[in-house]
């Protein structure tokens, strides 16, 4: 089977693990004892209000309504509405989702940068003292309790240097970057400046026109001509008139919600060191404790692999130590240390409970701990749906990079 | 190659860091005109009076609204702490059945409208209309209190009552009573329902708050993941009392913690200004030692006390009989609770009605200090009658709750526990539930002895002397008590709150404890302190017997 069918195949096969997993969530949340609705009120409720709840909330239908209309709100991303204040549980997952995303980025690349860089160095160095330290570190790192590390740079870094914020994501006097904001108004001289200066897009369609004709051996005097101007017309033509119905948007935000990211565009050097102050320290904690299992996966897959007579080989025809370590051993040592990145950092984007809670970090972590403390049953089957699909989508991803990797794999 | 590279990459890191270090060029941060204050409370619900009953929700409501009086900041709110606010003066009839104020005139709300008379009717019907099983309106009684309310002209309105009720400035005090603004609490209608609410909408803040008329407007209000995130306060431009220099701070930002810890780490580290609410009794004790930080103490009105469930439940002994309720009260410690669980810095609660209060101040003993602390001689003798002694103890399950909500119940339920059992001839079982669950076994009534909580809606005994028999504790008082001391206790309570006289109100609500003390349907075991930490130059804290937290007092 090629790459390409692969890849069809698995997403294919993902659906209805997917759907699966849905009717299953579904399920279990309305057939556990206890009626949510009951949990809603402070204190005892009418039944008048709690079959108003109960319709607010859609629950007053039969289970297959409810179910079909559970489906259906999925496939148009809406995962229902949160028991608590009754917003759109997507919303509420939207808005933790980049906090969540930037931590799980920069502690992936802490753990993977030590994980990676120790373990290669400890297989290097085998059975010395600097080998065992490092196994050492990697189980001291591994065992550790997240909150407890947390706490001791807290504690080091926060509190006695001030060097770093003690918890949060940004300084709330400086205001969270927004990344760019462009106020698009249509220009004061009519349609006919919009024209004007649209012309440069009319110009880049004559440019990859002739290009193309070129390539396709096109005489370019008259026939081609005639077909590039055409381009030309077109390109500029079309930009004009979709600039002027759509450019009169008012406000149009471009921004990724990873602060880091955002405060790179919003060209404000000030946020964009705020933005890695605050997140060093929650991404080192989580990263180092991380990086204990990538230092024994890599050490252990290495000391196989620099034991494989092709090392040898490339040793003997005079490469350097360092280009057949990380360019030839590690590339074949990889694949169980990618499998475990990408079990990892699905795992991440469901939310470090323990690091988000400890430096009171805004993503998904909390927010599954809130709704479960609050009983939010909509809440909690949305993030449980969210989680599945993070879970497919970077097995999905890992997969497909296996294949490329290691071009011996076909499926 | 690879060393110039890196000699560049190192360069450039040192330049970054000292501009940063040195604050300036692009790293000039930008003016400081704010107060930044941390949290680890949130608004439960919404910025409605018609539906937030929680702490933060209500200090919202203050910092944003006005109500037609309000109480001196520091005062005891006695009867002549009550200042004029949207009303300017107030008169009662004889029978404290009509009350009538006249408003104050040239205040406009945001919208440029002026404020008047009608604002005020259509604040409370709307409010009272709405009816939300949460909403404060329902669970004070409101209905049972207010008959209607009258627009006698442009500035002045009425308010008939159903019954004679004393406390009526207390009432219209407290946040539930504050005036929403038309134009965004659903516009100029008769038929409201829950539907009406003014909920959280993302991005927008002024639509998603129905006050107005406050020394604050709420510029910003995020929610991250449906969790409190951010709020921006400014200062009303048309506050009615901005000559005064109201508020004092223009702009404060108010961030949310996770929990006790993030916040005490956050005003150690110098993130905010002011730490308020909730600080453990352990960090206040830290961070009294810490010379860069103030520790602000205050008189605390919420109060802890037990409950007897009196309704049969299987397996365990009917607590209808007095006499088993007065034996396990007289086996509590309540000094020891404070010292053990809270650092001594709480105080043992002998009535209802915490210290501070009409007829409770400072340093007097509350009624039931009359049944004794660990008073086991007393409790063995009461169980004895019953047939229960050591080698037939009475078991009783002991409830408390597990998600933060009460302060340490864990540790509280533990040492009642070691209490109840040192008596020698009861054993308890403890039991635990998550908040939810627990307020859910509370209204279903199958909880055996529990914990329970109380904070006042406004300031006057007659919100707490009726927790002996709240129908809402669901523990089923009314309907065993053999001793009929109910209604006495109710019939003292009605004509306490039918009174404006502060001694016969007094007397009143001591012969109602000495029925509580007689039948102990529920115990009153301890009362908190208030605690704000902040930076030493913070000025205008106020921590009195109201428990509002006045943000448009602080400044620094």
């Amino acid at each position: 089977m090629g790459l390409r069918s692969y890849i069809v195949t698995r997403v294919l096969l993902t659906i209805p693990m997917i759907m699966l997993l849905l009717s299953i969530v579904f399920l279990i949340i309305r057939v556990i004892p206890g009626d949510p609705v009951l949990l809603h009120f402070e204190r005892k409720a009418s039944e008048e209000a709690m079959d108003a709840m109960r319709q607010r909330l859609g629950l007053d239908q039969p289970l297959p309504v409810q179910y079909f209309e559970y489906l259906g709100g999925l496939f148009r991303g809406d995962l229902g509405r949160s028991m608590q204040d009754f917003s759109p549980v997507s919303d509420q997952i939207y808005s933790a989702f980049p906090a969540t995303l930037e931590l799980a980025i920069c502690s992936m690349l802490v753990a993977v940068a030590v994980g990676i860089l120790l373990g290669v160095r400890a297989s290097q160095s085998y059975n010395s003292p600097q080998d065992q330290s490092i196994r050492a570190f990697a189980i001291v790192v591994y065992a550790i309790p997240i909150f407890f590390l947390g706490m001791i740079l807290q504690m080091i870094f926060a509190i006695n240097l001030h060097w770093f914020p003690a918890n949060g994501r940004f300084p709330p006097y400086l205001g969270e970057p927004r990344g760019l904001i462009l106020h698009l108004s249509r220009p004061a001289g009519g349609f006919v400046e919009t024209l004007a200066w649209s012309s440069i897009v009319g110009l880049v369609c004559w440019a990859f026109c002739i290009i193309a004709l070129r390539r396709r051996h096109v005489i370019f005097w008259v026939k081609g001509f005639l077909i590039s101007i055409l381009a030309f017309m077109v390109g500029w033509i079309a930009w004009a008139t979709l600039a002027w119905y759509f450019v009169n948007l008012g406000t149009l935000r471009i921004s990724t919600g990873l602060f880091t990211v955002d405060s790179l565009i919003e060209a404000s050097p000030l946020k964009f060191v705020e933005s890695i102050r605050y997140l060093l320290l929650p991404s080192l904690t989580l990263g180092l404790v991380l990086s204990g299992v990538f230092i024994r996966l890599t050490r252990s897959n290495m000391l196989e692999t620099l034991r494989l007579d092709f090392v040898t080989a490339a040793k003997a025809r005079g490469l350097k130590v360092t280009a057949v370590t990380y360019g030839y051993a590690l590339r074949n040592a990889f694949l169980p240390i990618l499998t475990m990145m990408g079990l990892q950092f699905a795992t991440l984007l469901g939310g470090a409970i323990l690091t988000e809670t400890t430096f009171s970090w805004p993503g998904l972590g909390r927010y599954l701990v809130d709704r479960i403390n609050f009983r939010d049953y909509t809440a909690i089957q949305g993030a449980v749906v969210y989680f599945a699909l993070i879970v497919a989508a970077v097995n999905l991803v890992v997969d497909i990079m296996y294949a490329y990797l290691d071009p011996r794999i076909r499926f | 190659m690879t060393i110039i590279v890196a000699a560049i990459v190192l360069v450039v890191i040192l330049i970054v860091a000292s501009l940063y270090a040195l604050q300036i060029g692009p790293f000039a941060p930008p003016a400081k005109v704010e107060l930044i204050m941390g949290t680890t409370d949130s608004v439960e619900s919404a910025i409605d009076p018609a539906q937030a009953y929680d702490f933060f929700g209500w200090e919202i409501l203050q910092n944003t609204g006005s109500g037609l009086v309000e109480i001196e900041p520091g005062s005891s709110a006695a009867a002549e702490d009550y200042n004029p606010a949207l009303a300017t003066e107030w008169i009662t009839s004889g029978d404290l059945k009509t009350w009538t104020f006249t408003l104050r005139e040239g205040v406009l709300f945001d919208d440029g409208t002026e404020f008047n008379a009608s604002h005020v009717k259509y604040s409370f019907d709307r409010n009272m209309g709405i009816a939300s099983p949460d909403g404060p309106q329902l669970n004070m009684e409101y209905d049972a209190i207010i008959d209607n309310v009258e627009v006698v002209s442009k500035y002045v309105v009425k308010f008939n009552l159903k019954i004679p009720f004393g406390p009526f400035l207390g009432l219209m005090a407290c946040q539930a009573s504050y005036i929403v603004n038309p134009e965004y609490a659903g516009g100029w209608q008769t038929e409201w329902s829950v539907d009406d609410i003014v909920e959280y909408v993302a991005g927008d803040a002024r639509a998603s708050n129905a006050m107005d008329l406050g020394p604050y407007v709420l510029a910003n209000w995020t929610r991250v993941a449906g969790k409190d995130h951010e709020m921006r306060l400014e200062a009303n431009p048309n506050y009615w009392n901005s000559a005064a220099g109201l508020p004092k701070t223009k702009k404060i930002i108010i961030k949310f913690y996770a929990d006790a810890t993030a916040l005490r780490l956050a005003i150690e580290a110098g993130d905010i200004d002011i730490a308020f609410r909730h600080i453990t009794a352990s960090d206040i004790e830290d961070l009294q030692d810490n010379p860069d930080l103030k520790v602000w103490e205050g008189v605390g009105a919420a109060i802890q006390y037990m409950i007897f469930q009196e309704d049969p439940l299987t397996g365990l002994p009917q607590l209808n009989d007095s006499r088993i309720r007065r034996a396990l009260t007289a086996c509590l410690d309540r000094q020891e609770v404070v010292d053990t669980v809270f650092l001594s810095q709480y105080s043992p609660l002998y009535s209802m009605i915490p210290t501070g209060m009409l007829g409770r101040p400072a340093g007097t003993d509350g009624p039931f200090k009359v049944l004794g602390d660990a008073n086991y001689t007393y409790a063995r003798s009461l169980l004895a009658d019953l047939g229960y002694d050591e080698t037939n103890k009475l078991p009783i399950e002991l409830w408390y709750e597990t998600s933060g909500h009460y302060p340490s119940s864990p540790d509280q339920a533990q040492l009642y526990k070691s209490q109840f059992e040192a008596s020698g001839v009861v054993s308890v079982t403890l039991k635990s539930a998550d908040w939810p669950s627990y307020r859910l076994n509370r209204n279903e009534g199958v909880m055996h002895v529990f914990l329970y909580g109380w904070y006042p809606d406004y300031i006057d005994p007659d919100n707490y002397a009726f927790l002996y028999y709240a129908p809402w504790l669901n523990h089923k008082y009314t309907q065993y008590n053999a001793t009929n001391n109910y209604v006495a206790m109710k019939a003292a309570y009605d004509a306490a709150r039918a009174s404006n006289n502060e001694t016969e109100r007094i007397e009143l609500y001591d012969e109602l404890e000495g029925y509580a003390v007689e039948d102990c349907p529920v115990v009153p075991i301890w009362q908190g302190v208030a605690y704000a930490v902040t930076k030493p130059n913070i000025k205008g804290v106020y921590l009195d017997i109201t428990q509002t937290w006045r943000i448009w007092l602080l400044y620094g």
